[in-house]
């Protein structure tokens, strides 16, 4: 099916605006999106992720703006026509239908020949490893199940792009993390574009090639995980990914992630300050502390846990440094 | 643990409450079963001669024939046009859609005898007076409000991402319509299906205004039973109005049950 699919699935999109009344739901985007790749749009509730995709899907119309498929526009075509995949938040299975029946849906409304969709219902089961479920009605399954019972129905008709909506909300967490994986590993697998919306970063650190952080309607900042974690753009993007503390200095802002911030009792040749620890709270991997520093007011500093031996107690007197390279220029 | 005093006093009073609501209805029972020619409570003695009278009757099955024919037809047309109209209305979602609908129930409110003296208004030119067609259809009008109801309340708890995922998989609005909205709502436009049915089955105050020398529905004919004589056929008939009332009530029941245990609200 890598063949059928990975053929087409670049998108461009321009100019993208979504208006309600007086309110931009989505203000302006600009986005290319590679054939093949895996693409997080990342972002509070109420930055415009959801109403882009759904403006994507072909369920929201454009204010303005366009959408290309393979450099032909898609905007007035409408969401039955479009071909793209989606998994739902909630998953939205047919509850009247068999696992069987929801999978072969698409396949069926195309009206393929009922040997072709057996077929290429049991591929989908192999894929998502569902056999033995065939006959089940979606309420009969656990929620990890129902989810891949509708990644199997999105896939079935080897659909270009993929949208995902949040599609890991409803799962636990430890199950969210192996999810994460199979999902990834799907990707690899079956070459489809996916796009994929999500508010948490882990989900988008961990899986996406390249990921959209989205603020009010706007992309704050596009890139991979590791630019996007290394290099933040503004202060939105630096604690929305992550955690981070903010120097000012020469008149600027800079970011400072809190693991690469280098504590110790006593002094060494490279101290940038001194500081007096205020409280420490400990994470299982790390350890967090919160100083008081002399120059640069309070910051958080995280330590591996199993390097640091006993925890400092507040009120012990450190020195601090960290490495020229660390610190990250931010244009706000 | 025992009762106290008031739970008692409540349970009793609910009890007799109940006996003053259902009784009445239950009154022709006896009164059927009269060994007697006139309508009387039996004393002691009982009898089916006015059932045996009741289905040797030509006139008599011939109005249980009309009804049936009437009550199914009417039920049809309002289910189609009921749900249709359901859909619509929510599809729509406006503040219009919701003044429309208000409207659209209007039939329940109004009065029967002025719905009565409107049909009457309307049937006369129209040439639908006593006829089949004439009653299918001014049944169908006070039952599709029901049905309206009834489906109405089974989408309100549809979920619109259903529908969204059809179009998604490549299914148009109608192919949308018959493989996904249908089939899980069609606990509500049942449930509508046989209330319309019972509304035509027993209705009488428009009938008496629209029909006159063919049409002899099963109500009509009890009507003037009582009014011209003291049968107790009428009484038989009744009981087989009731009966067959009862039977269509169970059904929704059933229905609602087996409903309710194949589809678990999921969360």
């Amino acid at each position: 099916m890598s063949a059928d699919s990975a053929q087409s699935g670049g998108l461009a999109i321009t100019g993208l605006v979504k208006r309600y009344g007086t309110v931009e739901a989505v203000a302006g985007i600009d986005l290319e999106i590679q054939r093949g790749e895996f693409l997080t749009l990342l972002g509070p509730s109420g930055s415009g992720k959801t109403t882009l995709l759904m403006m994507i899907a072909g369920f929201q119309d454009a204010t303005a703006g366009d959408i290309l498929l393979d450099g032909r526009s898609i905007v007035a075509t409408p969401a039955e026509k479009r071909n793209f995949g989606m998994v739902f938040q909630g998953y939205a299975l047919f509850p009247h239908m068999s696992v069987r029946d929801n999978i072969g849906y698409a396949l069926s409304v195309r009206k393929r020949p009922r040997r072709e969709i057996a077929g290429r219902v049991e591929e989908m089961i192999d894929l998502v490893q569902l056999q033995g479920m065939e006959d089940r009605l979606p309420a009969q399954l656990s929620g990890g199940q129902q989810q891949r019972v509708a990644l199997a129905r999105a896939l079935a008709f080897a659909p270009p792009v993929l949208l995902l909506d949040e599609p890991l909300g409803a799962l636990d967490r430890k199950l969210r993390i192996e999810v994460q994986a199979q999902l990834k590993d799907l990707h690899e697998r079956v070459g489809t574009t996916f796009i994929y919306v999500t508010h948490d970063q882990e989900e988008a650190l961990s899986m996406s090639d390249r990921v959209v952080i989205m603020q009010s309607g706007r992309i704050e900042q596009v890139g991979t995980p590791q630019e996007l974690y290394s290099r933040p753009r503004t202060r939105f993007a630096a604690t929305f990914l992550g955690k981070s503390n903010f120097l000012h200095r020469d008149g600027r802002v800079w970011a400072l992630r809190p693991e690469k911030i280098d504590l110790h009792v006593g002094s060494s040749g490279d101290d940038r300050t001194t500081g007096k620890i205020l409280s420490q709270t400990y994470f299982g991997s790390v350890l967090n502390y919160r100083v008081e520093t002399t120059e640069f007011g309070v910051l958080e500093v995280d330590v591996d846990a199993w390097r640091g031996g006993a925890a400092l107690r507040p009120g012990t007197v450190v020195s601090i440094g960290w490495h020229d390279e660390a610190v990250v220029p931010l244009e706000d | 643990m025992k009762p106290g005093f008031s739970t008692r006093f409540n349970r009793f009073a609910a009890w007799v409450l109940l006996m003053f609501l259902v009784l009445p209805a239950l009154v022709a029972i006896p009164v059927s079963l009269t060994p007697r020619r006139f309508l009387s409570m039996p004393q002691g003695e009982y009898s089916l001669r006015h059932f045996e009278t009741l289905f040797g009757s030509p006139a008599w099955m011939s109005s249980f024939a009309q009804s049936a024919v009437i009550a199914v037809s009417a039920a049809f047309l309002a289910t189609v046009l009921g749900t249709l109209c359901a859909i619509g209305l929510w599809r729509i979602a406006s503040r219009a859609a919701e003044a429309i609908r208000a409207l659209l129930l209007l039939p329940l409110v109004v009065p029967p005898i002025i719905s009565a003296m409107a049909f009457y208004r309307l049937f006369v030119p129209l040439g639908l007076m006593d006829s089949y067609a004439g009653m299918i259809l001014a049944h169908a009008v006070l039952g599709a409000p029901l049905v309206l109801i009834t489906v109405s309340a089974s989408l309100a708890g549809f979920d619109p991402k259903l529908e969204q995922a059809s179009r998604n998989l490549g299914a148009s609005t109608f192919t949308t319509m018959r493989r996904v909205i249908l089939p899980s709502i069609r606990p509500g436009v049942l449930a509508g299906a046989l209330f319309a049915f019972i509304t035509s089955w027993d209705e009488i105050v428009v009938t008496l205004f629209i029909t006159r020398f063919s049409i002899y529905t099963l109500p009509r004919r009890m009507w003037n039973g009582i009014r011209e004589n003291t049968d107790p056929t009428t009484a038989a008939a009744a009981v087989v109005l009731l009966a067959v009332t009862l039977v269509v009530f169970l059904i929704w029941v059933l229905l609602q049950r087996r409903a309710r245990a194949l589809n678990p609200q999921p969360e």
